[in-house]
């Protein structure tokens, strides 16, 4: 009936008619992957030394330094089914995803972008999904990745980071600071370090082979390569800070900043 | 870590009330103990319980009669620690350690003194061998290791670099196995992306194992496939760890 309606139109109307159609379904078909979604929002008041602990499923996290005194925590729910209930512990702010739905199915991703004072600690994993950290000053930035997910750590200035994921690449840009401890662990992924030019560490750089790790500008006669080239072991400047990379499959490679 | 501390410690990472040190140091060790992991389980399911049960208060059917089996049981250990002490004969007076004839030639007395301090000093050396770690400078990562070391290794009173991973496979594989069945149970409910993701990690890791296992076969000496090894071998089971609790 429908198609000799159609074609009793003409050519023009059809064509009207046509893309209407195309335009409503692309709008409504998708509507409710959309409404679906939940949206989250809660803001903190925190001193300057506060602790982010959070503990996701699956999804991406962005936190970023900022210049106030609060924590603002947003976030997508992929499924409105998800349950989110941070608590503030005594200046240590925890949101664990994972204890908060055990044993639901299908709770989806959940995609944090959070902001905290820059002097904060910064202890954040997932199972899977990227982690961006950026200007963060505190004493602590750890950022895991139970399987995988690319782990961007920019304008750190922590005296104890830690970095680990099973599939993707670790990028650290920051310094070093005096007595610091950093470890950077991969299994199949590449990690790069972007470090001045003046920092001062001892450096355990583990790889497949030889070639798999470069120095760059860091390169000195202090460094030995050991275990058939596997290993660089040295020092850079005084060597105050402690720095392990471990790639189990990857490169490594020390960028100058 | 070992059991003890990681018990001490258990309350506290369950709360996030650790350093994070500390707290990775028990992560570390609950993926390998399988005894600490089923006690970490037992409490946050505790906790989850109390948490859930705050305004109720469910008293156990018939107190009455728990309280009377109770007393009971602790009655009849006591009736029978004292049975016990009954039966025991008397202990005898002890002599003293030189009341005996003990007496050695100048020979014996040579020998055993040389013997004394051979196996003292080989304790020691052991001892720094097994108990230094190598974090405390980089000294340990730099050289290969010695001839010294090798002989220790080949008269077996030092593992090498394969016997430590043999043990190392064979301390893990029943913890490996846990995590596996209860990966297995949770699995059938994660979304299709999980179980992919999972499956593809999994497999990469289990080619890292593979890798630095042939790799000690080939040369059992090879401290950095070992340490390697070891490392992949934490991975699978902190993986498995993991995704079990999804």
């Amino acid at each position: 009936m429908f198609g000799s309606l159609f074609t009793s139109l003409n050519p023009k109307t059809a064509f009207r008619i046509s893309i209407t159609a195309i335009f409503v379904f692309a709008v409504f078909g998708t509507a409710d992957a959309v409404f679906a979604q939940k949206k989250f929002s809660k803001s903190y008041p925190a001193g300057k030394n506060v602790r982010l602990q959070l503990t996701n499923r699956t999804g991406t996290i962005t936190v970023r330094g900022w210049d106030k005194e609060t924590v603002q925590i947003s976030a997508v729910l992929q499924k409105p089914i998800a349950n989110l209930e941070p608590k503030n512990l005594s200046g240590t702010i925890v949101i664990d995803v994972v204890r908060d739905n055990k044993g639901r199915n299908e709770v989806g991703d959940v995609n944090f972008n959070i902001a905290v004072p820059y002097s904060s600690s910064v202890d954040i994993e997932t199972r899977i999904g990227n982690l961006q950290v950026n200007n963060i000053q505190g004493g602590l930035v750890r950022a895991h990745i139970s399987s995988e997910g690319d782990i961007t750590l920019t304008n750190i200035g922590a005296a104890n980071v830690s970095a680990k994921n099973v599939i993707g690449d670790i990028f650290y840009d920051g310094v070093f600071q005096p007595s610091g401890i950093y470890r950077f662990y991969s299994t199949q992924g590449n990690i790069n370090l972007r470090i001045p030019l003046r920092s001062s560490f001892q450096l355990i750089a583990t790889a497949p082979s030889t070639r798999s790790i470069s120095l760059g500008s860091f390169s000195n006669a202090s460094m030995r390569f050991v275990g058939t080239g596997r290993r660089v072991v040295g020092k850079v400047g005084e060597g105050s800070a402690s720095v392990t990379v471990t790639n189990q499959q990857g490169s490594i490679a020390l960028l100058r900043r | 870590m070992n059991c003890e501390n990681c018990q001490i410690l258990i309350s506290g990472y369950i709360d996030g009330e650790l350093s994070p040190s500390e707290s990775q140091s028990v992560s570390t060790h609950l993926a390998i103990c399988l005894e600490c992991a089923k006690l970490h389980e037992e409490f946050v399911s505790i906790l989850g319980f109390c948490s859930e049960q705050l305004t109720e208060d469910s008293p156990p059917p018939n107190s009455q009669a728990l309280w009377c089996r109770i007393n009971n049981i602790i009655e009849s250990e006591i009736a029978e620690t004292k049975a016990q002490e009954a039966l025991e004969p008397p202990v005898r007076e002890k002599r003293g350690f030189w009341a005996g004839s003990l007496s050695f030639s100048r020979a014996q007395f040579v020998a055993s003194f040389l013997a004394v301090a051979i196996l003292s000093s080989l304790v020691t050396v052991v001892a720094y061998k097994n108990l230094t770690t190598p974090d405390d400078s980089l000294a340990g990562y730099e050289t290969e290791p010695s001839v010294f070391d090798k002989m220790l290794a080949k008269i077996g009173v030092v593992d090498s670099p394969a016997e430590r991973a043999k043990k190392r496979l064979e301390e893990r594989k029943s913890a490996i196995e846990y995590w596996s069945q209860r990966v297995a149970k949770r699995r059938v409910d994660w979304d299709t992306d999980t179980r992919v993701t999972f499956d593809r990690n999994m497999g990469v890791i289990e080619k890292a194992v593979r890798q630095y296992t042939m790799a000690i076969e080939k040369d059992p000496q090879d401290e950095i496939s070992s340490e390697m090894l070891d490392s992949s071998l934490n991975e699978k089971m902190e993986l498995l760890r993991e995704f079990s609790e999804l």
